[in-house]
């Protein structure tokens, strides 16, 4: 597959706190997740991928444009879709006003083909029905619609996703899942999350950051398949299992280093995860 | 691009803050036509510095962009639209200058040259302040600290400057014109530092810089 965004020893740090710690990546089109606990550092790599903030070392482009140059910059920024992960708006303004104030930063000058094109996103973005009604009285739902609408327009060719689907409702999820699904057909999606299930259906490939660095790097179902053999039942709490929880059904899922004839389960892609992140810190799976 | 922004940039300014504080400053400055109140130069120069004063803290706030989060990323650059926001507020805030002047009486107004070189000085620190803010931080809304930093500049200052540099005199005072000499230097740094702070933000104060994007 082509490279569209490629990374080496990204660095940041903040304070005393080293954020990102030698990161180095290389992504293609579709969705790739990017899972990890709170200050694993996911916020960080996407605000620098999204030359939000920069590193202190390290290089990266982006559909082969290079932000250590103004030139380089500006140009990425042509091709980039950023959804922070807070998004704020002016609450006074409608979706369609938001998202064609940020059509014109995105430079879409022509007022009738950037209207055509909010118009295309906010569609997209299943907010048709509200572009005309103030974003301050929207839902959360909807106005995080309003920022991937915004993020979305101009086609950007590198999407830049920080935990998109946190606080919304299972229906509003599946209607993001399948926004960011059509996105992912024909552009690099970067996507942060902490819901392992957005990346067991969504994404072609999983990255998982802990302590600033790149802990996992490859497909679903290869992270899956690090649980294997050391998932399994039993009637009550392992003491040996690494996480363990009573399952809806009364026995008790365990997950880490199974008793000898333990009753093996089919693992997940979260068991495949949490036994990441418990695991070595210097090994890197690619 | 420039003239498409104008019509959204305008409506994201602050208008409300904005608004507040050039009432405040043009109440400061009609409290010397208030019946009962016997105007004097004195009390005219201290009322249109309070209303200067006021309109800076109000400009402050000037950059401040609750959808800064999402529109850092975009290819128009920061320098620009700073640049913008402050064209657009620039003729109303002389217009509120203007009104406030007038609102003092004229046998008592203090030289209109000096007393407005000394309330632009006081706009450029407040933008200069915020536009700092902007670059060391990710606050989407800098205006609060950029104010408190003007505030407290504004009250320390006749407190602490040494006769020889002292900023806030009177027209019969002999250091009038070195004062307003020191008034047009500080206008100039504010501007300068302003204009040095429009760079793309580093995040979080005290960045090394040495591998900053040029």
């Amino acid at each position: 597959m082509t490279v569209t965004v490629s990374a080496s020893g990204l660095s940041l740090r903040y304070g005393g706190t080293r954020a990102l710690d030698e990161v180095s990546l290389r992504l293609s089109r579709g969705v790739t997740g990017l899972l990890g606990p709170n200050g694993a550092g996911k916020t960080t790599l996407l605000r620098v991928l999204a030359t939000a903030v920069p590193a202190d070392r390290g290089a990266f482009t982006v559909l082969g444009h290079d932000p250590a140059t103004a030139r380089g910059r500006q140009e990425l920024r042509r091709e980039l879709g950023y959804l922070p992960q807070t998004p704020g708006f002016h609450p006074d303004f409608t979706p369609f006003a938001f998202v064609d104030y940020v059509a014109i930063l995105k430079e879409l000058t022509d007022r009738a083909a950037r209207h055509r094109e909010v118009r295309r996103v906010l569609d997209e973005a299943d907010l048709a029905e509200v572009r005309g009604t103030r974003i301050k009285k929207l839902s959360g739902g909807m106005r995080q619609r309003v920022a991937l609408a915004a993020a979305l327009v101009g086609d950007p060719g590198f999407l830049v996703l920080d935990e998109p689907t946190v606080g919304l409702d299972p229906e509003q999820r599946m209607r993001f899942r399948e926004v960011i699904a059509r996105a992912g057909e024909d552009r690099t999606v970067l996507l942060s999350t902490h819901q392992t299930e957005d990346v067991a259906m969504l994404c072609h490939r999983v990255l998982v950051m802990a302590g600033g660095r790149i802990r996992f790097d490859g497909t679903p179902a290869e992270l899956t398949a690090r649980a294997a053999g050391r998932v399994w039942s039993s009637t009550g709490r392992d003491p040996g299992a690494k996480a363990g929880w009573r399952t809806g059904a009364g026995g008790f899922r365990n997950v880490g280093d199974p008793p000898e004839g333990a009753d093996l389960l089919e693992p997940t892609l979260e068991d495949g995860y949490l036994l990441t992140l418990d695991g070595d810190p210097a090994e890197v799976t690619a | 691009m420039i003239p498409a922004l104008a019509v959204p940039v305008w409506r994201t300014l602050p208008w409300r803050t904005l608004g507040a504080a050039g009432a405040a400053g043009l109440l400061t400055a009609g409290l010397s036509r208030l019946p009962g109140t016997e105007p004097d130069s004195r009390l005219a120069l201290g009322l249109l510095r309070g209303a200067a004063l006021a309109g800076a803290l109000g400009l402050a706030f000037l950059l401040d962009d609750p959808a800064r989060d999402g529109t850092t990323t975009v290819p128009t650059g920061r320098a620009a639209r700073t640049a913008l926001r402050v064209a657009l507020v620039a003729p109303v805030a002389a217009l509120w200058w203007a009104a406030a002047l007038l609102l003092v009486p004229g046998a008592h107004r203090p030289p209109a040259g000096a007393v407005t070189l000394e309330a632009g000085t006081a706009c450029a620190l407040a933008l200069a302040a915020a536009t700092v803010a902007v670059r060391h931080s990710d606050d989407p809304r800098p205006g609060r600290p950029a104010a408190t930093a003007v505030l407290v500049t504004a009250l320390l200052a006749p407190l602490l400057l040494p006769s020889r540099w002292a900023l806030f005199t009177g027209p019969e005072d002999p250091r009038w014109a070195a004062a307003h000499d020191r008034w047009a230097w500080l206008l100039a740094g504010a501007v300068t530092v302003g204009v040095a702070s429009l760079g793309e933000p580093l995040g979080h104060p005290f960045r090394r810089t040495a591998d900053q994007p040029t």
